[in-house]
């Protein structure tokens, strides 16, 4: 483990959480503007999106920290043409001006709805397309632990979980913050939004929830197979050395996305329990980030390469 | 196109001595734990102690010593996204210093440990075949220095035609991925490539 | 610091030091020591392929440290700094006239030359003795302090109380050499001043060059009993090598391994390797490894002589006619009563055992079948070529074990024929030149080159039958001074560090020890005042006497820089004692150390005309010659006509039975446990293999030689230490058993010592044993718990029964995790 992986795990996670929020705010205004009106659904979503923001800069900022000599690092889009890492990067900077360019219009309505949302849905497919093109740059056929399609799914499921435990906590963040101070339009709707994005959530954590515990010892037990010395040592680092580590994260996972977000539908069944959903919207979230860290950390972790 | 350089190893006649590899540090002024040229230990065997107190073995180890294999592949050239890492018309590669990120890319790609993080400038670095040399019409620094002759350098055309193709043996990395312009004399202890009778035992020296 | 910004500090502060170093050149009038000056450098165009950049000039220089190998280095020098290292590259490199190329330590001179350990002016300790405080004192001051104390212990004890420290920092150069301590100038010195108390033997194979000459004979040196060269394997059928490990002891081109490895391609002879480790030469050149416990070669040896014995497989008719001692009708006169060597092998002598296979598979860890099947291989396989390295001599019984293991030699008749040889150390063509002549030593009295410690604590009380004085039948007076000249033996390369600490810090019993020095070692810091030497690469001197295999050489060394900060040639600095001595003529004899180069290679050519005049040599800067005859074969003419040539020893043959070693076992006074007999026995020792105390320490150790270091020289070279860390190899076997993983922190330890070092579990080593490689630097933590992995803070202090050498690789130990 070289310190400056940390610089990875922060960019990688962070990032994943910035795409997903991205892609479940664009969601929840898609079905709330259908449901209710524009300017109910963007109540609660534009405060959420202009939250991205900073976190992207954070990640972005970051990774330079990973960098030797970080002055060079607008060369990092000179190799498109077989680099992944290269494509990376780009996406990574062309998903940062366009959030920001959307974030930006939305927050000042510039432009019609329509164009704006264009706008959304294209950012949001090169969030996605980042999230495959990180998921690519591990894809090295000489580091065996890497090289899975689950490092393609546990990025996305790190992607939407993150991004959907982020947008229910800022939701619920924004809903009391209004209400207290008394500033909440028409109430009703509000909650509405509130409680029905959440239930949605719960949802699609639970299923991803469950994708995630199917691909785990799918990947290890296809590590196993391959046998190289490098798939057993990675797999020892991730059982024996990282072993308190793995179970920790499988833990707060389990606990975060699963029970948390149980009981967090079922607190939705009230306005009046709302502070009650609100605690736990924001422990479901504080673990599965915090399993998504350690989980992202074991897999720099288990890096070891083949040959010499 | 210029012909192709390509190292030979003699893997019969290596001591594990790293005169090799400490020629190519003083060659290029390389700091402690920058190796261009690394030399790894495979060894296994089992030992059985008989009731008589007597014991047996089986035991075997052998040195592999490897720089960078200027492939016709290379996968550090590939990954790199500023295209520092680069290959020349002879098929050397080698990393513009001045372009490098230090992103460390390449070296979570080489199986041959080949490009080496030099903390000090904070850029990647490798074997550079000792180009210099070459153009002088001297050998690279770890081929003049090798005591026992094991290490030699060519066209990799005619290094195959005389001594094989042999280029993949514990612990080496399966040929395929980079194609490596490496030829092998095996040693007589030499296993094949993921093996799993011996290990490399010197895992922090290469 | 890292190299780069050191090499800064390391150039400003030459540069600045230059003028003070005018200035006390001028003082001294020390003209030699500036004849060091890069402009006056002859101009090195035309040699080989020199690729130096344009404004890089290239010195031929050469690595003298005691690997036994000279490797010729080039170094290339820009602006007064050497910057790159290079190796002879010379001709086209076919076989016989091959460069010789250096091994991974030369090339890595540099940081040994720019290293932070530099001495940069004349030290006096200020600290208690070992403290390692030391404040900066001039050249006057030190030279005054030096000269006031000899004369004052030479006044009060005599100069038997003044001793030359074993010291082989730099060896192999003509005026600048340290070993052997008679061959330098400060033996110069000294013999202009009533001479010094000697030393015979050395650490390197004390035990050897004592035991085997009573069976050969004496042949060259006095003492050094010699195998047919390493060339005629190209003869062998078969070759046996008894921890014998050229590719980690000689592993340059000025060594053993690259000639071995073109040899046998050659012969296609197989090769078995005996030893404790798999060592590198077994991983390249063996056909076979039989791993052995350490000290226990005499038992194979027993067994293997038993199986030839009653197989009938050995050769009488050698043995009849060229030995005595074999049975009983061929015992030297006046010891008929004694048991021959077939009745020690069969059990038919005083005690009775059979040295069976089953017998020796128990000492020596080797299965009975194994040994019945070696025994006949050797025998059949005609010739064979047996050979030991040091390593199984340097033992509590190494004596007996040198001796035994030519026992196989002498059984199969291998003695004198090509393809054969003696079973002593393989030899190499070389050429010799005239040594810097340092007078005689008027003190005639000497002790083995292991016991100055108990010469310091109790040197009267030493003994002639006790504890081997020669020359005497005891010593006078106690060693007062130490003369410690590129040494570190006196503390780090010495058993028992923690013991010897005791008696060096007692600074009442020895009351001076001068050290000159290059770098600031654990030898240094136990001195008294440290004088900084110039390195070989600072200085013109020639490196002789190099070898590689069929191809002698000697190479003029060019210094290559200034000498830096305020360091002076060792020459330079005994003239300044000669001085206030008043014997300065007497050892300068009005010569610099060029002008003394000089009068050497004329001496030379007076009798070897072929020998290239200073001028000439000075241009080749390396000059081999390649053996024009056969192949050198030890005792040939013995073989041919015993007769005619017969042996040094008083029956003129082969001793099987020795009788003056009979006689030394009758009169000297042992400790118990020793014993010194006519037959090579094997002999059970302290610490040894059966050892009760294994309960405790169930481990035996040894300390071989590694590639790191040559002994403690390269000890401190971030390069080196990277290329080959020390570590304690452990069998996984109990490894296992104590919880230890491959590179686990551990610490070794017995009631002498304790130091904690990184475990290499490795199979390479045979189980029961570990391995802890010789040379690391001492580092006592505040506990005194070494820190470092230096060996010789578990070694026992106790000499060797006939030699009185040290018996390094004799100790018990345990290990566990840190
Ligand atoms: S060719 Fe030159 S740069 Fe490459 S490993 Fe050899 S010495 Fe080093
Ligand atoms: S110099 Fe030659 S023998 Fe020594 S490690 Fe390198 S390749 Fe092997």
């Amino acid at each position: 483990m070289q310190a400056n992986e940390w610089s990875l795990i922060i960019f990688t996670t962070v990032m994943q959480m910035a795409v997903g929020s991205f892609v479940i705010l664009g969601g929840v205004h898609f079905f709330a503007t259908r449901r209710y009106d524009a300017q109910a659904a963007d109540t609660l979503s534009d405060r959420a999106l202009l939250a991205i923001g900073p976190i992207v800069i954070l990640a972005m900022l970051v990774t330079f920290l990973h960098l030797g000599n970080p002055l060079n690092a607008p060369r990092a889009i000179s190799n498109l043409g077989s680099s992944w890492l290269s494509r990376e990067v780009t996406l990574a900077a062309i998903f940062t001006i366009g959030g920001a360019v959307f974030a930006f219009m939305q927050w000042r309505k510039i432009s019609t709805a329509t164009i704006r949302n264009t706008i959304g849905l294209v950012v949001a497919a090169i969030g996605l397309l980042l999230v495959w093109s990180m998921a690519q740059v591990y894809l090295l056929p000489t580091v065996p632990a890497w090289n899975s399609p689950a490092t393609v799914v546990t990025f996305f499921i790190t992607t939407l979980l993150l991004g959907s435990l982020a947008v229910g906590s800022a939701f619920v963040l924004t809903y009391q913050y209004l209400r207290g101070r008394n500033n909440l339009p028409s109430s009703d709707t509000q909650f509405d939004i509130l409680s029905t994005t959440l239930r949605w959530i719960v949802l699609i954590s639970l299923v991803l929830l469950g994708v995630q515990f199917v691909v785990i010892p799918l990947y290890l037990a296809n590590l196993a197979e391959q046998g190289s010395e490098a798939a057993m040592a990675s797999i020892s680092l991730i059982l024996d050395q990282g072993g308190a580590l793995f179970a920790l994260r499988l833990i707060l996972l389990f606990v975060g996305a699963g029970i948390f977000s149980i009981f967090m539908y079922r607190s939705l069944s009230s306005e009046s329990r709302t502070r009650m959903t609100g605690y736990l919207a924001y422990s479901a979230f504080a673990f599965v980030l915090i399993s998504e860290i350690l989980g992202r950390f074991l897999f720099y972790e288990s890096m070891i390469r083949i040959g010499m | 196109m210029a012909n192709k350089l390509g190292f030979y190893f003699n893997a019969t006649a290596c001591t594990g001595c790293k005169a090799c590899q400490v020629a190519c540090k003083d060659k290029s002024d390389l700091p402690v734990g920058v190796n261009w040229r690394r030399v790894a230990e495979y060894t296994g065997g089992e030992w059985v102690t008989n009731p008589d107190g007597t014991v047996e073995q089986n035991v075997f180890a052998y040195y592999t010593s490897i720089a960078c294999n200027h492939c016709t592949n290379p996968i550090c050239v590939e990954v790199c996204p500023t295209q520092a890492m680069h290959q020349r018309e002879d098929g050397i590669v080698m990393v513009d210093e001045s372009i490098c990120i230090g992103c460390r890319y390449c070296e979570w790609a080489c199986p041959y440990g080949a490009p080496q993080f030099n903390e000090e400038v904070g850029v990647m670095t490798k074997c550079n075949f000792c180009y210099d040399y070459l153009d002088e019409g001297q050998s690279p620094a770890c081929v003049a220095a090798c005591p026992s002759r094991a290490l030699f350098f060519g066209d990799i055309d005619e290094l195959r035609a005389e001594h094989g193709e042999l280029a993949e043996i514990a612990p080496l990395p399966p040929a395929d991925i980079t194609e490596p312009n490496l030829v092998i004399e095996p040693h007589h202890n030499a296993k094949p490539i993921g093996s799993p009778s011996g290990k490399l035992i010197n895992p922090e020296e290469v | 610091m890292v190299a780069k910004e050191f090499l800064n500090d390391v150039i400003t502060s030459t540069i600045m030091t230059r003028r003070s170093f005018v200035k006390w050149s001028a003082i001294f009038g020390g003209g030699a020591v500036v004849a060091s000056n890069l402009a006056e450098l002859p101009g090195q165009q035309g040699i080989g392929s020199v690729l130096a950049q344009e404004d890089e000039s290239v010195v031929w220089s050469s690595c003298v440290v005691n690997c036994g190998s000279r490797c010729p280095l080039r170094l290339h020098v820009k602006d007064g700094v050497v910057v790159r290292v290079e190796t002879d590259n010379l001709g086209d490199d076919e076989f016989g006239n091959h460069q010789i190329r250096a091994c991974v330590r030369g090339r890595s001179v540099r940081q040994r030359m720019y290293n932070p350990d530099r001495l940069k002016y004349p030290m006096k300790r200020v600290g208690p003795r070992g403290s390692g405080e030391f404040e900066q004192i001039t050249w006057e001051e030190a030279f005054d302090l030096i000269a006031d104390k000899l004369k004052e212990l030479i006044d009060t004890y005599g100069n038997e109380s003044i001793y030359l420290n074993y010291g082989t920092g730099t060896l192999g150069a003509v005026v600048a050499k340290s070993w052997p301590p008679s061959a330098t100038p400060i033996a110069r010195l000294m013999n202009c001043y009533g001479g010094y108390l000697n030393h015979y033997g050395d650490y390197s194979a004390a035990q050897i060059e004592s035991g085997l000459p009573y069976t050969f004979g004496n042949t060259w040196a006095d003492t050094w009993v010699s195998n047919n060269s390493i060339e005629d394997i190209v003869n062998s059928k078969l070759m046996v090598y008894f921890g014998n490990n050229p590719g980690e002891t000689r592993m340059s081109g000025g060594g053993m391994i690259y000639s071995l490895q073109h040899y046998k391609k050659i012969s296609g002879a197989k090769m078995i390797v005996i030893d404790p480790r798999y060592t590198d030469t077994a991983v390249t050149a063996a056909d076979e490894w039989v791993p052995i416990r350490p000290g226990t070669d005499a038992a194979l040896i027993n067994a293997l002589a038993y199986v030839m014995i009653t197989e009938d497989l050995h050769d009488k008719d050698f043995l009849d006619n060229y030995c005595v001692g074999f049975d009983k009708a061929h015992m030297p006169e006046g010891y008929e009563d004694e048991d021959s060597y077939s009745d020690y092998i069969l059990g038919t002598g005083a005690d009775g055992t059979a040295k069976t296979p089953e017998w020796a598979s128990t000492i020596t860890g080797i299965p009975a079948p194994k040994i019945v099947q070696l025994a006949r291989e050797i025998a059949l396989t005609k010739p064979c070529f047996i050979t030991q390295g040091w390593g199984p001599q340097r033992q509590a019984n190494g004596e007996q074990t040198s001796r035994a293991i030519p026992m196989l030699s002498i059984l199969t008749g291998n003695i004198g024929i090509h393809g054969g040889g003696t079973g002593a150390r393989e030899s190499t063509f070389s050429i010799s030149m005239v040594g810097f002549p340092t007078l005689s030593n008027p003190v005639s009295t000497s002790i083995s080159v292991f016991n100055w410690p108990d010469a310091i604590d109790h040197g009267p009380e030493m003994t002639a039958l006790k504890d081997g004085v020669i020359g005497k039948d005891k010593l006078d007076v106690p060693i007062k001074f130490i003369w410690n000249y590129a040494g570190n033996a006196l503390i780090n390369q010495h058993a028992d560090v923690n013991y010897t600490r005791e008696i060096l810090g007692d600074e009442s019993k020895c009351e001076m020890i001068v050290s000159v020095e290059v770098h600031m070692t654990p030898s240094a810091k136990w001195s008294d005042i440290l004088l900084p030497d110039t390195m070989n690469f600072e200085k013109m001197d020639i490196a002789v006497n190099g070898d590689a295999s069929n191809m002698g050489y000697h190479i003029f060394c060019e210094p290559a820089a200034e000498p830096m900060f305020e360091t002076m040639h060792v020459y330079d600095m005994c003239a300044e004692l000669a001085k206030r001595l008043d014997v300065e003529d007497e050892f300068t004899e009005g010569r610099t150390v060029e002008d003394w180069l000089r009068y050497c290679i004329d001496e030379t050519r007076k009798s070897n005309p072929d020998w290239p005049d200073f001028e000439s040599f000075r241009e080749m800067g390396i000059y081999k010659v390649t053996n024009p005859g056969d192949p050198y074969v030890a005792y040939k003419g013995f073989r041919e006509d015993p007769e005619a040539n017969p042996l040094l020893t008083p029956s003129g043959k082969l001793e099987i039975f020795s009788s003056r070693l009979h006689e030394i076992g009758q009169t000297w006074e042992l400790e118990e446990g020793d014993v010194i007999t006519g037959l090579p026995i094997y002999a059970e020792t302290w610490e040894g293999v059966s050892d009760p105390l294994r309960e405790t320490y169930p481990l035996q150790m040894i300390s071989a030689h590694y590639k790191q270091r040559t002994h403690s020289t390269y000890g401190n070279v971030p390069w080196m230490k990277e290329v080959a860390p020390q570590e304690v190899w452990i069998n996984p076997i109990d490894a296992e058993a104590r919880g230890i993983e491959n590179g686990d922190r551990v610490y070794v330890y017995n009631g002498r010592g304790r130091t904690h070092v990184p475990a290499r579990v490795t199979p390479r080593i045979i189980p029961g044993v570990i391995h802890l490689s010789e040379g690391a630097w001492y580092e006592p933590d505040e506990d005194g718990v070494d820190q470092a992995g230096c060996a010789n803070v578990l070694t026992r202090y106790r000499p060797s029964p006939l030699a009185k050498g040290d018996p390094m690789h004799t100790i018990l130990v345990e290990v566990e995790k840190a």
